[in-house]
């Protein structure tokens, strides 16, 4: 299998009020082309700022992360930026957009600025229509963004994320500001992505998220202590029950 | 609790906060300096004449005794019209008189001058910091303003006094305002020197014997039985009530009321900036509003817990604003003072109460714009402000559809989404504009060939400013006629073919009903009636016939049809009204004779330049090669048309520097707007910047969209600015025109270079420069601030 992301030995510092925080110390992971990862533990255990720093947004202190064979402490802040817009995809906890923008502009914004592609911007539009209707948002293109609901939104922040083919997604707490009913859309319209091959990396705390993903990290105190491999054959329930299980073994 | 809550705010919202306490101490100061040059323009001239203690009456006297009363000083002390006299001795020079220690002349002119010492003066004169000048160190010399301008002299100096083989080495101290005679248009010199070496001259008997003078000044209770006194006295160079004396001021005056229009641009732009980062504040807090709501705090309290904050910033800010006030109010108002001594007598305590005027309007605006917290529910906590109700359509563009790169949409889309924030970014930025706009126009037009005709001059190929023939004329040595045979024969001799003539002035006493004034009157002999502008009538059509300007019917209650009764050559005719025009001279007092009549040169009181049109009709090249020639032919000044508006006028040099002045206050104001705002936006967006950098778009298209929108509101200002320029340089100058010359049809000549690129460029360079630079901060906000935003 291809790893698309490779983690080694990373360590990430804040220095709050002339006092050192070790939020990761010594993370080494990798995930694999295709995989769907999930990346749990409590709060403050440094979850967010693993993907944040894996994806290039957030300076590492220390360690190698490579994507999909670069080295993201060798890439320029422009690199950075243009691996971001190509390359990888992000879908944030809370769903931010731009306001001035429409809800169709908002999803297109990243594939008008990039040049991966040389799509005339009605095709791109087109696209992202097309995307929109798979993930059954396709309504509200016209909308401002304050007109559509929460999980209408995440699906349109997915769209976003979707618009210039990434080979990865990374996914902050995609659920975390969402009813059940929404929450089991979005996932549902993750997983589909996942299985027609896009690889993501998606932080959680919820075990029923997780247990759709196809690998569990379990990160505590800033070190990966686990993880847990699911078997998407098997019942949901089942795997939830499992996953349980084994947090609870990990301490959760 | 509250206390708390303020404590937090202040130190959390450090940035807006400091950027509201910035445009307060902006206000404040614009605020105070601006309403202190106002009274101090509008009070101006009386002020100055009665700072100065310039009396009711002024006679300049020649051919007296040293020290001796004699027939002049009796009647004055003596008369039942004069309550009170006073006179101050001086020595009349030349510019041959007044050399740099090599021997040449520190300035040719040939109007009067005299030399004075500072014990022996009887007026107040001030240094160029309006201090009045009580004593001169021996060896020292102050001149006047003009004579030291035109001299281009410097402090430190060192220039002699060579008067009948006395010599005095003299160190120049420093410039002076002379009340009387300083304005430009009086164009008279004056120095003042320490009393021991003015002694010095003193003991030369040649000096005592020639050079001896009197200027007096007298308090009376009735100017023309006081004049009537003087009719007979000899050796009377001029003499002329105050009111004469302020005319002389008019130019002056007319600049200053410029720095009025300023000031009021400035306190519109500074409540218009205050309004604005106010209600842009308040907008900011909704979500803690909501929260605060939520948790049931009562609105009463939420409302004061800002405005306890409002009071705060506003208070420390006006306290600033008052310092910085003075300072600024100060070098704006000096460009257009080195003449006069234009204060505020009660300026400290005006600028306090500017200063804390601009509080309490802060107070009503923050009392305002908290009233909207009535309006916001807790949901706005929720829902980034925006109820299910009251949802506003903010995409305006589509970027689908658009044609545009990501960051001109991205600051297109914005400023059309918010049109009231971006709104009153233009209309700030117009404004500025339109005052550079107004200014440039107004000096444009002081300075063209167009403006001639408000002298009620016919225009020239050439004027040369002979002043020895035309004080010939004045006096009567010879007549017009032969003074220009002369010049004519003077011109042929020097290979150059034209026509000679002059305007007279000659003050005629006119009269209608029990009305009665003394009225300058034009006259050329050379020209008709007819070849003149007028804004209402026909032109004289003969000797019967006259035009007065609208001040100078008003004076006497005249209109056209009117017949008024003018005294010429002891004569008591009757003239018929029939035309009214515009015209600068004697601060717009004044009238028109026809041609045929004769007019004894004892009422001449002036005259212009003598005018010259070359029968070849010279080009542009050639004309000036000609008006260096008649320079040198006739040793005085020559002029072209421009040049003449410009020495008569004496303004196109104070305009050109307030203009420039008031240019670089806007670049300024500009800058600091686009900085300030500019920052208020970023902390406003914060959020979306990062986003956009974490969905990857660059750096640099968030810093060009950020600099864009303010490049694009800049750009609208400008044609905005352009297209509105003459109608407001008419709204706001042709009063000051009106007020000062009763002049209505100004010719506005606009510098397109000026209005269309060099101003507009100006502005939006320094939009450019203060956005961009400010928009560099937004590298400072990461991608993963995604996660930070509130």
């Amino acid at each position: 299998m291809e790893k698309i992301l490779e983690v080694k030995d990373l360590c990430k510092t804040y220095i709050v009020n002339k006092r050192q925080n070790n939020v990761l110390r010594n993370v080494s992971f990798h995930i694999n082309r295709g995989e769907m990862v999930a990346v749990m533990g409590p709060s403050g255990s440094g979850k967010s700022t693993l993907l944040y720093t894996v994806s290039g947004m957030d300076k590492m202190t220390a360690g190698d992360v490579s994507f999909c064979g670069r080295e993201l402490a060798k890439q320029s802040e422009n690199e950075l930026a243009k691996m971001r817009l190509d390359d990888m995809g992000f879908i944030f906890q809370q769903m931010y957009m731009m306001k001035n923008l429409s809800v169709l502009d908002n999803i297109i914004l990243p594939a008008v600025k990039s040049k991966k592609s040389s799509e005339s911007r009605s095709q791109t539009a087109q696209r992202a229509r097309e995307l929109m209707k798979k993930l059954g948002i396709e309504e509200i293109a016209d909308n401002d963004i304050n007109e559509v609901s929460g999980g209408q939104l995440q699906r349109a922040c997915i769209a976003r994320s979707m618009i210039n083919s990434p080979d990865m997604i990374f996914a902050d707490e995609p659920t975390g500001a969402l009813n059940r009913t929404s929450s089991e859309e979005v996932m549902e319209q993750l997983v589909g992505l996942n299985e027609e091959g896009t690889t993501i990396m998606c932080v959680t705390h919820d075990s029923k998220v997780a247990a759709k993903c196809t690998r569990v990290l379990f990160i505590d105190d800033g070190n990966i202590k686990g993880e847990f491999s699911l078997d998407r054959s098997t019942p949901l329930r089942e795997r939830e029950r499992n996953l349980n299980n084994w947090l609870m073994e990990m301490g959760w | 609790m509250y206390l708390s809550i303020l404590k937090k705010d202040l130190k959390r919202k450090k940035t807006m906060n400091c950027i509201l306490l910035l445009f307060v101490i902006l206000s404040a100061m614009f605020a105070a300096s601006s309403i202190n040059n106002i009274v101090a323009v509008l009070t101006g001239r009386d002020s100055y004449f009665d700072k100065a203690g310039v009396k009711d009456y002024f006679i300049i006297s020649r051919g007296e005794k040293l020290g001796e009363d004699g027939e002049l000083y009796s009647i004055l002390k003596n008369s039942s019209v004069v309550t009170d006299v006073a006179r101050e001795e001086c020595l009349y020079v030349t510019d041959s008189n007044i050399r740099y220690p090599d021997g040449s002349k520190v300035c040719e002119y040939t109007n009067a001058s005299d030399i004075n010492s500072i014990d022996r003066v009887a007026l107040n004169y001030f240094d160029k910091d309006n201090n009045v000048i009580k004593s001169i160190e021996k060896g020292k010399i102050y001149t006047n303003v003009g004579f030291f301008k035109e001299a281009n002299l410097s402090e430190g100096d060192r220039i002699n006094v060579e008067m009948d083989g006395t010599v005095l080495e003299l160190e120049v101290a420093g410039s002076f305002k002379d009340a009387p005679l300083g304005s430009d248009m009086m164009g008279v010199k004056r120095f003042l020197i320490n009393d021991d070496d003015y002694k010095t001259l003193l003991a030369n008997e040649k000096i005592t014997s020639n050079s001896i003078g009197y200027l007096y000044y007298a308090d009376t209770t009735d100017i023309q039985e006081l004049e009537k006194e003087l009719a007979d006295v000899d050796g009377i160079y001029f003499k002329g009530d105050k009111d004469l004396l302020k005319t002389t001021y008019f130019m002056d005056l007319a600049v200053a009321a410029m720095i009025l229009v300023l000031s009021i641009f400035l306190v519109v732009i500074s409540f218009v900036v205050l309004r604005f980062t106010i209600g842009f504040t308040i907008a900011e807090e909704f979500r803690e509003i909501g929260v605060m709501k939520a948790i049931g705090i009562k609105n009463i309290s939420i409302r004061a817990l800002y405005l306890v904050k409002y009071f705060g910033i506003s208070l420390i800010g006006a306290l600033i604003g008052f310092v910085l006030s003075k300072p600024f109010g100060d070098m704006l108002i000096s460009s257009v003072s080195s003449n006069m001594v234009l204060e505020n007598e009660s300026r400290t305590l005006m600028s306090f109460i500017c200063s804390m005027a601009v509080v309490v309007i802060i107070m009503l605006f923050g009392w305002r714009c908290t009233g909207k917290i009535k309006k916001l529910s807790p949901i706005d906590a929720v829902r980034n402000g925006q109820t299910g109700e009251r949802f506003r359509k903010r995409s305006i563009m589509s970027l689908s559809k658009s044609r545009l790169g990501t960051a001109p949409f991205l600051a297109a889309n914005d400023i059309l989404s918010s049109p009231r924030r971006y709104s009153i970014i233009t209309i700030i930025f117009t404004l500025c504009m339109l005052l550079v706009m107004i200014l440039s126009t107004t000096s444009n037009s002081m300075n063209s060939a167009e403006m001639v005709t408000l002298l009620s001059v016919k225009p020239s190929d050439a004027y040369v400013a002979y002043s020895s023939a035309q004080f010939d004329i004045l006096n009567g040595r010879k007549t017009e006629q032969e003074a220009e045979d002369e010049i004519i024969q003077k011109l042929k001799e020097n290979g150059m073919i034209g026509d000679v003539r002059i305007e007279l002035m000659a003050l005629i006493n006119a009269s209608l009903g029990d009305r009665q004034k003394k009225i300058t009157f034009q006259y050329c002999s050379k020209t008709n009636a007819s070849d003149y502008e007028y804004t209402e009538g026909s032109a004289p059509q003969n000797r019967y016939e006259i035009a007065l300007t609208e001040p100078a019917a008003k004076s006497i209650g005249a209109k056209i049809g009117d017949k008024v009764t003018l005294d010429i050559g002891g004569q008591r005719e009757e003239y018929l009204v029939t035309a009214l025009y515009d015209s600068f001279t004697q601060g717009g007092e004044c009238g028109r004779l026809h041609q045929d009549v004769e007019i004894p040169s004892q009422q001449y009181a002036g005259a212009y330049s003598f005018q010259i049109d070359f029968d070849d009709d010279p080009d542009e090249e050639e004309l000036n090669r000609r008006i260096d020639k008649l320079a040198d032919i006739f040793e005085c000044k020559a002029f072209d048309s421009v040049g003449f508006l410009n020495d008569c006028t004496g303004v196109a040099d104070t305009l050109k520097d307030v203009k420039n002045l008031i240019l670089i206050i806007s670049v300024i104001v500009i800058i600091m707007i686009s900085v300030l705002m500019e920052r208020s936006f970023i902390s406003k967006e914060t959020g979306e910047i990062a986003l956009q950098k974490a969905i990857g778009i660059p750096s640099w298209t968030i810093i060009l969209t950020h600099t864009l929108r303010f490049i694009i509101v800049s750009i609208l200002s400008a044609i905005l600015a352009a297209a509105l320029s003459i109608p407001f340089t008419r709204i706001s100058m042709t009063p000051i025109y009106q007020g000062v010359f009763g002049i209505k049809n100004v010719p506005y000549v606009m510098n397109i270079a000026e209005i269309f690129i060099i101003i507009p460029l100006a502005v939006i360079l320094a939009t450019v420069a203060g956005a961009f630079f400010t928009a560099l901060y937004t590298k400072t906000i990461k991608a993963q601030d995604t996660a930070n935003i509130e």
